[in-house]
């Protein structure tokens, strides 16, 4: 936790020297509403990073404020040690990926790609073989002389990343690519994109509002929620240890209760007292994911000091193939409990008493200010 | 086109609406083939007098190059201001933009004749009366706002992505400009070029204001020649526009399709 607090306040000394790309509080405002507030950000080089958060969070522009394609009201960009704030997209040596893909429909696959090296002079021979390269680099070699509408939204997919690539660029910016491509392909992509992108060793930054994605795929995630960054951390610290409820709910599910901590390692929730891992007082929002919860037949035996104990009802089931989800209703609140499938058997009825109980230490705890 | 399966009642309406629109003008063929002497439906004899008395009218055939000439002038011209302003109007949008765009298009919403007459008063005070280059700048207040008109449509359901892809790999904004937002929007271009050639050379009401006994325009020759003589000749010229009529929609449908060209 205290690594990444460092890394998202004034960066120190380590970082500054190993941090390819630096946004040093870059701000966007629209009027009098931010669409990116103060925003610190160190990425090290050839890492691979997700700006993670619903819409409207400021991911795509902050990503887009990288580019050159939208100027920042405030704050700094820095590639290299180069201050590139106000050096127009033509010349930063960023590679985009859009969401639509944006490929030049009046030009070949194989023209799409040369694009970027046409513009730097390169000559015809190498533009070619680099061309060949980039295209057998993402398995299109075949397509080059196809027109992008001949093609599916896969291919059209690597046709854009394999064009943002083949002019070697400093930073890969990578715009929602993933989300107009079907459950399946999404999945291939995901792994073809993060091969590709550590095979290079290439600085990546990587726009999504799928908690999946950004875990599965990146090396450190970013959380943001209305423009501000609400937590910076590795997929498993982000999941495990998450800096505020907003980030315990984006990423990945949970059950949310609301009490009064007393300062011994208790919290009043209604009638129920729960144990927990830290000594705060005063009011707390409370978190448990789902699936760290255990469903047992409803029981009075008094739980250990490590566990919690609570009963319900179940008040509805849902099978979802290798999930079971039950909604169990605990004095007025509805609590999500999930349980692997046995071949779906054991399957507990609606209706049914039962007894919830998950370790202390899966207890998430954030005080509320309000 | 390929609109699935049409119901018979449909294809019915369809061909008498299609009737009601091109008799007059169907029936302009047969009468440019009489033998007679005066317009007359049907004709009593035949022949290919009228298109030989044509080919030795040497004021229609000077008007017909004029207007040949006056068409491609006006319609380059259009071009080349009208894909600057709709670029300018669309891509680099500011206060000021909707307030162009309307002041270009407002022309279409004038009677032509309240626009003849303030050309003429104009240009009579300009001392632009009878010459060509006043008949190009007449024409091209009245095909401008159509070029600009469908240009900006076109540039606008252009998605910027794809400029924006362009200039992240390197493309400076002139050559993201050519390479990238001109080819693609060449339907808007194609149909520009076809509209403005073809209001030009069809337009008679500004240009009767501005032509003069030594310069005329085809429509206009066409008109006088009307006014004083009823003979068939007329219809004979007017069959040889429908043929370069159909001759400039069919290069267009050939180059980009009629539909998506001209049905937005």
């Amino acid at each position: 936790m205290m690594q990444h607090k460092n890394l998202s306040a004034a960066p120190s000394a380590s970082t500054e020297s190993n941090a390819h790309l630096r946004l040093d509080g870059l701000t966007k405002r629209y009027g009098e509403s931010f669409a990116v507030a103060s925003l610190d950000l160190a990425v090290p080089k050839g890492e691979l990073v997700a700006l993670l958060g619903p819409s409207g969070c400021g991911k795509t522009t902050t990503l887009r404020m990288v580019a050159g394609l939208i100027t920042p009201s405030e704050g700094r960009i820095v590639v290299g040690g180069n201050d590139i704030t106000a050096m127009p997209p033509y010349q930063r040596d960023m590679g985009l990926v859009f969401q639509s893909y944006a490929l030049f429909p009046h030009m070949s696959v194989a023209k799409n790609v040369a694009f970027g090296l046409e513009m730097r002079k390169v000559p015809k021979t190498e533009i070619a073989t680099r061309v060949k390269d980039a295209l057998a680099m993402v398995r299109l070699e075949t397509l080059a002389e196809r027109k992008p509408r001949e093609l599916s939204g896969g291919q059209q997919q690597r046709v854009a990343l394999a064009r943002a690539l083949v002019i070697q660029p400093s930073i890969l910016l990578l715009d929602e690519p993933l989300s107009n491509l079907d459950a399946k392909l999404r999945d291939e992509m995901r792994n073809e994109i993060r091969d590709i992108q550590q095979n290079l060793g290439i600085t990546a930054v990587f726009v999504t509002h799928d908690q999946v994605e950004a875990l599965s795929m990146c090396d450190k995630v970013v959380v943001m929620k209305a423009g501000k960054l609400e937590q910076i951390g590795t997929p498993v610290e982000v999941y495990e240890q998450p800096a505020s409820p907003f980030v315990a709910s984006f990423v990945g599910r949970t059950n949310r209760l609301e009490g009064m901590a007393k300062g011994d390692g208790t919290i009043q929730v209604g009638t129920i007292a729960l144990k927990v891992p830290t000594r705060t007082r005063g009011p707390v929002d409370i978190m448990m994911r789902p699936h760290r919860i255990r469903l047992l037949e409803a029981t009075r035996d008094p739980a250990d000091d490590s566990t919690n104990q609570i009963h319900g009802t179940i008040k509805r089931v849902t099978f979802v193939g290798d999930l079971l989800q039950y909604h169990v209703d605990v004095e007025g609140s509805e609590i999500i409990v999930e349980a692997a499938s046995d071949h779906g058997r054991g399957i507990r009825n609606v209706g049914m008493p039962v007894t919830l109980s998950w370790r202390v230490e899966d207890t998430m705890v954030f005080g509320r200010s309000a | 086109m390929e609109a699935g399966q049409t119901s018979v009642p449909m294809k019915i309406v369809v061909f008498i609406l299609f009737l009601f629109l091109l008799a007059p003008v169907l029936l302009v063929i047969p009468i440019s083939f009489s033998g007679e002497q005066i317009l007359t439906f049907p004709p009593a004899s035949w022949s290919f007098r009228w298109y030989v008395a044509l080919t030795q009218n040497s004021a229609m055939i000077s008007a017909f190059w004029t207007s040949l000439l006056l068409g491609t002038i006006v319609t380059v011209l259009s071009l080349l201001a009208a894909i600057p302003a709709a670029y300018v109007i669309v891509r680099m949008r500011t206060k000021g933009s909707e307030f162009l765009y309307n002041l270009f298009t407002a022309p279409l919403l004038l009677p032509t004749i309240v626009l003849g007459l303030a050309i003429l008063i104009v240009f009579a005070s300009a001392g632009f009366l009878g010459s060509f280059w006043g008949l190009v700048i007449g024409h091209l207040v009245i095909t401008l706002p159509y070029a600009l008109r469908v240009l900006a449509t076109t540039l606008g359901n252009i998605s910027l992505a794809c400029e924006e892809a362009a200039s992240t790999l390197g493309g400076r904004p002139f050559t993201v400009f050519r390479r990238v937002t001109l080819p693609m929007m060449a339907p808007g271009i194609v149909a520009a070029t076809a509209l403005c050639f073809l209001v030009s050379f069809d337009e008679v009401v500004i240009t009767l204001f501005l032509t003069g006994p030594r310069l005329t325009t085809l429509p206009v020759e066409l008109f006088h020649h009307v006014e004083s003589r009823a003979d068939p000749l007329v219809a004979s010229v007017s069959v040889l526009l429908i043929l370069l009529t159909l001759a400039v929609v069919m290069v267009v449908d050939r180059s980009v399709g009629l539909s998506k060209t001209f049905v937005k």
